[in-house]
C-alpha cells in the first residue's frame, strides 16, 4: 500500500490558495493583480478537483481540471484584452477608476 | 279603398326622400331643396287625405311591416302601421302644416337670401318624415324611435343659425330637456315591452288591452300590485310627453327654441314636436284610461301649465315669446282634457290649435320679415294697414287663440272645459281645481293675445322699419290665407254646443273618432267606457246638461272677452303705455319665468358640472393616484436598491465573497453540520 | 382555412409593408388590408355555424391541429368562429382598413413601421377572437400589446412614454392575474380535461366537474378563479376603478391607434369576460351579480360624469368609452337573451361609433392642431362635412334611434330590465339608463363650444376642408352605424344564436 498524503492536506492547501486569491481581489486595485488573483482561485479549485479525483479514483475530476485550465487560458486572453482597453481609456489599470458601468 | 293603405308608408317616405335630395343635391337645385320638400309634403298631404277618406268610409289598418329584431326566444321588436281615425286625422294635420311651412319658407328663407338652405330643407324633410312616421306607429317602441328623431330634427333646426351664440345653446337646451323626459319614456318603453311582451297600441293583443286584463286579474309585478306598476309605467311614459309637449316643469326649452327660424317654430309648435307629446297620450289612451291616479296627475299638470304659462305670456315683449308661452299654455289645455277624460275634446283642441298656432307663427314670421328680423313688439305698431293680409289672418288666429265665439278656438276650448267640469261634477271633485286653473288661463289668454295684436298692428309705428315695412310675396300670403280660413271654420268640425242645443248630429269629430272598429279598441266610445269603469269618471250637471253647457260656455267666453277687452282698452291709442311695467316685482318674476330657467341651469351647470369636476379631481387624484403610487413605490424601491451597484469591481467581489460565507454558514446551521 | 388565411394575409401584409419604403407604405398598407377585409366579409356571407363555440355548438371555419403536450394537458392549435366572434372579426378588419386610411394625413414619420405594426395588430386581434385553445389564445392576447405599445410609444403625443408603459404594465399585470385564474381552473378540473382548450374546459366546468386544488375546495376555487379572471379582464374593458390607463393611452395615442384601441382592443376585455367568466362560471357570476352590476352602473354614470368634466375632445371620447363599456357589463350580468346578446351587439356598435368619433376628432386635430374645446369655436363654418359627421357620431353615441348605439342600448336595457338572476334589476337598469342623459349633456356641450358659434381658432393654422381620404372612412362608418341601427339582425341574429346557449344553465330562464 503506497503511503499517500491524506486528502485533507490538499484541501487545506487549496483553501489557503483560494483565500490568498480572494484577499488579492478584495484588497488590490490593480487589474493585473486581479487577474492573477482570479487565476489563484481557479487553481485552488483545480487542486480540489484533482485531489478528490485521486481520492475517489474517479477520472472525471481530472477531466474537469483540463477544461478549467483551458477556460482559464481563454479568460486570461480576454482579461488581458479588457485590461488593455481599460488602460487605453483611463490611462491606468486601476479598477476603481472605471466605475461608470452602473445604473 | 283599402288598397290605398299599401301606399300609406309613402306618407312618411316621401318627406324622407326630400330630406335625402336636399342633403345630397340641394346645393345644385334651383330653390335649394325647397321644391322637393313642397312636392314631397304635398304628396304626403294628398295621400293622407285619401287615407282619411278611406278611414271615414270605415276601414282601418293595423299591420306589422318590418321586423326590427326577430327574437323567437323571447319577444320580437317590430315596426308597423296603425291607421285609425286618430292617426289618419293627425296625418292630415301634420302634412298640411308641413306643406304650408315649406311654402312659407320660400318667402322667409329663400327670399331673405339665407345660406345653408339645403341643410334647412333637409332638416324640415326629416322633421316631417319623423313626425308622420311617429303618428302612424303601431307600437310604443316605434313611436319612441321616431319621437327621438323628431327631437334630433328640432335640435338641427333650432340651431340652424349656428354661427351665432344663442341658437346652438337653445338647441342644446331643447334636446337636453326633452332628453331628460325621454329618459323616463325609454324606461317606460322597456317596462312595457318586458311586462307585456308587446308594445302594440291597438287590438286585443295590444298592451292597453293586456294591461286591462292584468288589472282585472289582479296580477302583481315586481312585488307591486297591477295598478301601482301600471301607474308607474304610465308616469314614466308621461315623462317623455311632458318633455316634448313642454309641460311644467319641462317647459323651459320651448321659449328658448324661438331662436330657430320662424317657420320651424310654426312646425314645432303646431304640428310636430310639441304635438307629439300629447298625441302619444291620445294614442295610448286605452292604457291611461285605466289609471285614475295618472289621469289626475295629467289633468293637474295640464291645468297648472295652462295657467302658469299664460301668466308669463302677459309680460313678454317679443312677439314670438308671447306665442311660445301661449303654446305651452294651450298644450296645457290639451293635457287637461286628456286627464279629465275628454279624449275627443283633447284631439279637437289639438286640431284647432295646430291650425291657429301655425297661422300665428307664420303671421309673426311675416311681421318679422317686414320688420327686418326685429321681434320686439314695442318697435312695431301700425302694421295693420301696410300688411292687410297678415293683419286679418293674424287677427283670426288671435281670436281663435283667445277663444272668442265663433272662431275655432272657442269651440275646442269650450269642450275641454266642459268635459272637465262635467267629470268634476260627476264624482271626481279633484278635477275642479284643474278646471279653475283652466278658467284663469282663459282670461289671461284673452289678455295677452289681444295685447300682442294691439302692440303689433295697431297704434302708430314706433320705429323706422315699422313705418316702411318690407313687403311679403305670395309665398307668405298663401299659407296665411289657407290657415286663416281654417282658423275660422275648423271649430265647426265638432260644435258640441250646437249639437246639444239643437240635437243636430254635427259633432263630426266625435263620430269620426268613435268610428274605429271595435277590434282595434281605439275608438272614443271604448275610452269613455274605460274612464267610467276604472277611473270612475261619471257625469254630473248643474241643473241639467244644457244648463251646464251654457253656463260653462258663458263663463269661459265671458272671461275671454273680459281679458281681451281689458287688453284692448289698455293698449289702444296711438302710443300705448307699457302697463306691465307697473307690475313691478311681479313683472320681474314673470320676465324671469319664475326663475325656472335659473334652477334648471343650476342643476345642469351648477350641480352636475361641479359634481363632474369633483369626480375628475377624485379620479385623477385618488384612483389614478393609487395607480401612479403603486408604480412610484416600485420606482422608489428600485432607485434605492440600485445604489448597491457601485461600479467598483472590488465591491462586487466583496459581495460575492460575503454572500458565499453567509450561504455556507446557513448551510452549516440548517444542515446540521455544527 | 379562412381564419388562417385572414391571419396570414395580415401577417404577410405586415411584413411587406415593414420592408416597403416610407413613401408608399400608407397606400400599400391600405391595399394589403383589403384582402383580409374581403375574406372576413366572405366568411360572414357563407357563415354556417350555429350555437356557441364553447358550448358544443357548430363551430364555423374550424381548424384543429396538435401543437404541444404539457404533462397530461395537450395544447392544440384550435381556431374557429361562432356568432359571437365573427362580428368582432368583421369589426376588426373593417376598422383596420379605415384606420389605415385615416392615418395617411397625421402619420408623417417612419410610415412603413407604423403600418406594419397596424397590420400585425390586426393579425393578433383576429387570433384573439378566433382562438379556441387557451394557450394559443393567450399568445395572441399578449401579442396585441406589442404593436399597441409601439404605436403609442413612438407616434404618440408628448407624454407617450408614460402612457405606453402605463398601458403595457397595467394590462400585462392583469393578464397575469387572469392567467393564474384560468390555470387554477384547469388544474382543478384534474383528469376531467385533457387539454387547455376552451370548449373542453367550459363544458367540463358547466358539467360541474371542478374538483379541489390542494387545500382549496371546488366552490372556493371557482370563486377565486372567477374573481381573478374578472379582475384581469376588467382592466382591459376597462371598468371603474381600473380604468385610468385608458384616457392616458387614448390622449397620447395617434388617431388611428386610438380608433383601434377603443374600437377593438376594449372589446377583447368584454369578449373574454363573456367567453370565460360568464360562459364558464355562470353560478359564480350570478352569485356576484349585484356587485358586478353595481360596478357596471358606477362605470356608466361615473365615466359619463368624468367625460363631462373634460375639455380635451379625445379625453371626452375616452371617458365615454368607460361609460359605454359599463353597459356591456350590465347586459352580460343580466343573463337574458337581450342582455347578453345586446352586450355583444354593443361591442360591435360601440366599436364603430367610438372609432368614428376618434377619427373625427383626429381629422379636426389634423387641421386645427388642437383638441382643446376652449381653443376653437364655430368650426362647422369652415369644416362642414367633418362637423356634420361629428354631429352624426355624437348622436349615435347618445343612442339616437335607428343608429347602432340605440339598438345596442335598447337591447341591453330590455335584457337587464327583465333579468331574473339580478336582484333589483329594474332599479339597476333605471339608474344605468340615466347615462343616456349625461352622455347627451357632455357631447352636446362639447359640440356647442367647438363646432358652433362664431368662428375662432387659437392656433396659427389655416383651416381647409378635410381631404377625401379623411372623409371616406368617416362617411363609411356613419353608413355602417345606420345600417346596424336600422337592421340590427345583420349581426344580432347570429349573436342571439351564439349567446343563447350561455343562458341555458339548469332550468330557470
Amino acid at each position: 500500500m503506497l503511503e499517500t498524503v491524506p486528502v485533507e492536506y490538499y484541501l487545506v492547501l487549496s483553501a489557503a490558495v483560494f483565500c490568498i486569491g480572494l484577499f488579492g481581489i478584495l484588497t488590490r486595485t490593480n487589474a493585473l493583480t486581479f487577474l492573477m488573483s482570479v487565476e489563484l482561485m481557479l487553481n485552488a479549485a483545480n487542486i480540489n478537483l484533482v485531489a478528490f479525483a485521486f481520492y475517489w479514483s474517479n477520472l472525471t475530476g481530472q477531466v474537469f481540471v483540463l477544461f478549467t485550465m483551458s477556460l482559464a487560458a481563454a479568460e486570461v486572453a480576454i482579461g488581458i484584452g479588457i485590461i488593455l482597453v481599460l488602460n487605453r481609456n483611463f490611462d491606468d489599470v486601476d479598477v476603481t477608476e472605471a466605475a461608470t458601468l452602473k445604473w | 279603398m283599402e288598397g290605398i293603405f299599401q301606399y300609406a308608408p309613402a306618407i312618411a317616405v316621401l318627406p324622407f326622400v326630400s330630406f335625402l335630395v336636399a342633403l345630397i343635391a340641394g346645393e345644385y337645385l334651383p330653390k335649394k331643396g325647397a321644391l322637393a320638400g313642397i312636392l314631397a309634403t304635398g304628396g304626403s298631404l294628398t295621400l293622407s287625405l285619401v287615407v282619411l277618406v278611406a278611414v271615414v268610409s270605415g276601414h282601418t289598418y293595423n299591420e306589422t311591416l318590418y321586423t326590427f329584431v326577430d327574437a323567437s326566444e323571447t319577444f320580437s321588436l317590430t315596426f308597423g302601421l296603425l291607421i285609425d281615425p286618430l292617426s289618419a286625422a293627425m296625418l292630415v294635420i301634420v302634412s298640411l302644416i308641413a306643406t304650408l311651412v315649406h311654402v312659407f319658407s320660400l318667402g322667409y328663407m329663400n327670399d331673405e337670401g339665407e345660406i345653408g338652405l339645403p341643410r334647412y330643407y333637409a332638416g324640415l324633410g326629416l322633421f316631417t318624415a319623423s313626425m308622420l312616421a311617429f303618428v302612424f306607429s303601431d307600437n310604443l317602441l316605434m313611436a319612441f324611435i321616431f319621437f327621438e328623431l323628431v327631437g334630433l330634427c328640432s335640435y338641427l333646426l333650432i340651431g340652424f343659425w349656428f354661427r351665432e351664440d344663442a341658437p346652438p345653446s337653445a338647441a342644446k337646451k331643447a334636446f337636453l330637456v326633452t332628453r331628460f323626459g325621454d329618459y323616463f319614456f325609454l324606461i317606460g318603453v322597456v317596462a312595457v315591452l318586458v311586462t307585456f311582451g308587446t308594445a302594440q297600441f291597438a287590438g286585443s293583443e295590444g298592451f292597453p288591452a293586456l294591461a286591462e286584463e292584468a288589472l282585472v286579474a289582479g296580477e302583481t309585478f315586481h312585488g307591486l300590485g297591477a295598478e301601482t306598476w301600471l301607474s308607474i309605467i304610465g308616469l314614466l311614459v308621461l315623462g317623455g310627453v311632458l318633455g316634448k309637449s313642454a309641460q311644467f316643469p319641462f317647459h323651459t326649452w320651448l321659449p328658448d327654441a324661438m331662436e330657430g327660424p320662424t317657420p320651424v317654430s310654426a312646425l314645432i309648435h303646431a304640428a310636430t314636436m310639441v304635438a307629439a307629446g300629447v298625441y302619444l297620450v291620445a294614442r295610448m289612451y286605452g292604457f291611461y284610461a285605466l289609471l285614475p291616479t295618472v289621469l289626475a296627475i295629467i289633468a293637474f299638470i295640464g291645468g297648472f301649465t295652462a295657467l302658469f304659462a299664460a301668466t308669463m305670456g302677459v309680460v313678454k315683449d317679443e312677439i314670438k315669446q308671447v306665442l311660445a308661452y301661449s303654446t305651452i299654455s294651450q298644450y296645457g289645455y290639451i293635457m287637461l282634457a286628456l286627464g279629465a277624460g275628454g279624449y275627443v275634446a283633447a284631439f279637437f283642441h289639438l286640431t284647432t290649435h295646430a291650425v291657429f298656432k301655425a297661422l300665428l307663427f307664420l303671421g309673426a314670421g311675416s311681421v318679422i320679415i317686414a320688420m327686418h328680423h326685429n321681434e320686439n313688439m314695442w318697435d312695431m305698431g301700425g302694421l295693420k294697414d301696410p300688411m292687410r293680409v297678415t293683419y286679418l289672418t293674424f287677427l283670426a288666429g288671435s281670436l281663435a287663440l283667445a277663444g272668442i265665439f265663433p272662431f275655432s278656438g272657442f269651440w275646442s276650448k269650450d269642450e275641454v272645459l266642459f268635459e272637465t267640469l262635467v267629470h268634476a261634477l260627476g264624482g271626481s271633485p279633484l278635477l275642479l281645481g284643474a278646471y279653475v286653473m283652466g278658467l284663469g288661463a282663459v282670461f289671461l289668454t284673452g289678455f295677452y293675445t289681444i295685447r300682442m295684436v294691439m302692440l303689433t298692428f295697431h297704434g302708430e309705428p314706433r320705429s323706422d322699419t315699422a313705418e316702411n315695412p318690407h313687403g311679403v310675396r305670395w309665398n307668405v300670403k298663401f299659407p296665411l290665407s289657407v290657415l286663416g280660413v281654417l282658423a275660422v271654420v275648423a271649430g265647426f268640425l265638432n260644435p258640441v254646443p250646437i249639437q246639444k242645443l239643437t240635437g243636430a248630429q254635427v259633432d263630426f269629430l266625435h263620430a269620426f273618432l268613435d268610428s274605429a272598429p271595435e277590434a282595434t279598441l281605439t275608438n272614443a266610445g271604448h275610452y269613455s267606457d274605460l274612464t267610467a269603469e276604472y277611473a270612475g269618471y261619471g257625469t254630473g250637471y248643474i241643473g241639467g246638461e244644457v244648463m251646464t253647457l251654457l253656463l260653462g260656455a258663458g263663463i269661459a267666453l265671458g272671461l275671454a272677452l273680459v281679458g281681451a277687452g281689458s287688453a284692448f282698452f289698455l293698449y289702444r291709442g296711438a302710443e300705448p303705455t307699457a302697463h306691465t311695467e307697473k307690475l313691478g316685482r311681479v313683472r320681474t318674476l314673470l320676465m324671469h319665468n319664475y326663475y325656472q330657467d335659473e334652477y334648471q341651469v343650476w342643476l345642469a351647470e351648477g350641480l352636475t358640472v361641479r359634481v363632474a369636476r369633483a369626480a375628475d379631481t377624485f379620479d385623477q387624484g385618488v384612483i389614478d393616484g393609487l395607480v401612479n403610487g403603486a408604480s412610484s413605490v416600485s420606482l422608489f424601491a428600485g432607485d434605492r436598491l440600485r445604489r448597491i451597484q457601485t461600479g467598483v469591481v472590488t465591491n462586487y467581489a466583496a459581495f460575492i465573497a460575503l454572500s458565499l460565507v453567509i450561504l455556507v454558514a446557513l448551510f452549516a446551521v440548517l444542515g446540521g453540520w455544527i | 382555412m379562412y381564419i388562417e388565411a385572414l391571419i396570414l394575409l395580415s401577417l404577410i401584409g405586415a411584413g411587406v409593408v415593414f420592408l416597403a419604403p416610407n413613401r408608399y407604405a400608407g397606400k400599400l398598407a391600405f391595399w394589403l388590408s383589403l384582402p383580409p377585409l374581403l375574406v372576413s366579409l366572405y366568411m360572414y356571407a357563407i357563415f354556417d355555424g350555429s350555437g356557441n363555440a364553447l358550448l358544443d355548438g357548430d363551430i364555423a371555419f374550424e381548424t384543429f391541429g396538435e401543437w404541444l403536450t404539457l404533462g397530461q394537458y395537450a395544447i392544440n392549435y384550435h381556431v374557429g368562429v361562432d356568432g359571437i366572434s365573427l362580428p368582432l372579426i368583421v369589426l376588426t378588419t373593417v376598422l383596420v382598413t379605415l384606420s389605415i386610411l385615416s392615418a395617411w394625413t397625421p402619420i408623417d414619420d417612419r410610415q412603413s413601421q407604423f403600418y406594419g405594426l397596424v397590420l400585425f395588430l390586426e393579425a393578433s386581434l383576429i387570433g384573439v377572437f378566433a382562438a379556441l385553445d387557451f394557450i394559443l389564445w393567450f399568445v395572441f392576447w399578449e401579442a396585441v400589446l406589442i404593436p399597441m405599445y409601439f404605436l403609442i410609444g413612438i407616434w404618440g403625443g408628448p407624454r407617450r412614454k408614460y402612457a405606453a408603459i402605463k398601458f403595457f404594465v397595467y394590462t400585462n399585470l392583469a393578464s397575469l392575474v387572469m392567467f393564474i385564474g384560468y390555470l387554477g381552473l384547469v388544474f382543478g378540473l384534474g383528469d376531467a380535461v385533457t387539454s387547455t382548450g376552451l370548449p373542453e374546459v367550459a363544458q367540463a366546468l358547466r358539467a360541474g366537474q371542478l374538483g379541489a386544488l390542494g387545500p382549496v375546495g371546488p366552490e372556493a376555487l371557482a370563486f377565486v378563479a372567477f374573481l381573478a379572471m374578472f379582475v384581469g379582464f376588467a382592466v382591459k374593458v376597462p371598468v371603474v376603478p381600473v380604468h385610468t390607463w385608458l384616457p392616458d393611452a387614448h390622449v397620447e395615442a395617434p388617431t388611428p391607434a386610438s380608433v383601434l384601441l377603443a374600437g377593438v382592443l376594449l372589446k377583447m376585455g368584454t369578449y373574454a369576460l363573456l367567453r370565460f367568466n360568464f360562459t364558464m362560471l355562470p353560478e359564480q357570476a350570478i352569485a356576484l351579480a349585484v356587485p358586478i352590476a353595481t360596478i357596471a352602473v358606477i362605470s356608466i354614470i361615473y365615466g359619463a360624469l368624468l367625460a363631462l368634466a373634460q375639455s380635451d375632445l379625445k379625453r371626452i371620447v375616452a371617458y365615454s368609452s368607460v361609460s359605454s363599456m359599463g353597459y356591456v357589463i350590465l347586459g352580460l350580468v343580466a343573463y337574458t337573451v337581450y342582455g347578453v346578446g345586446g352586450a355583444t351587439f354593443q361591442m360591435v356598435a360601440h366599436g364603430l361609433i367610438s372609432g368614428l368619433l376618434f377619427m373625427t376628432v383626429g381629422v379636426i386635430y389634423n387641421e386645427t392642431h388642437t383638441r382643446m374645446v376652449g381653443d376653437m369655436s364655430g368650426l362647422a363654418d369652415k369644416m362642414p362635412v367633418t362637423s356634420g359627421v361629428f354631429v352624426a357620431g355624437a348622436f349615435a353615441y347618445m343612442g339616437l334611434p335607428l343608429m347602432a348605439g340605440f339598438a345596442a342600448e335598447l337591447f341591453i336595457f330590455l335584457g337587464a330590465f327583465e333579468s331574473t338572476v339580478l336582484p333589483g334589476a329594474v332599479v339597476f337598469t333605471a339608474v344605468a339608463m340615466f347615462g343616456i342623459v349625461v352622455v347627451a349633456g357632455y357631447l352636446l356641450w362639447a359640440m356647442q363650444r367647438s363646432l358652433f358659434g362664431p368662428f375662432r381658432l387659437e392656433t396659427d393654422y389655416e383651416l381647409s376642408p378635410a381631404p377625401l381620404h379623411d372623409v371616406v372612412p368617416l362617411v363609411t362608418l356613419v353608413l355602417l352605424i345606420v345600417l346596424l341601427g336600422t337592421a340590427p339582425d345583420v349581426f344580432f341574429e347570429m349573436i342571439r344564436d351564439a349567446t343563447h346557449p350561455v343562458l341555458d344553465f339548469g332550468g330557470d330562464l
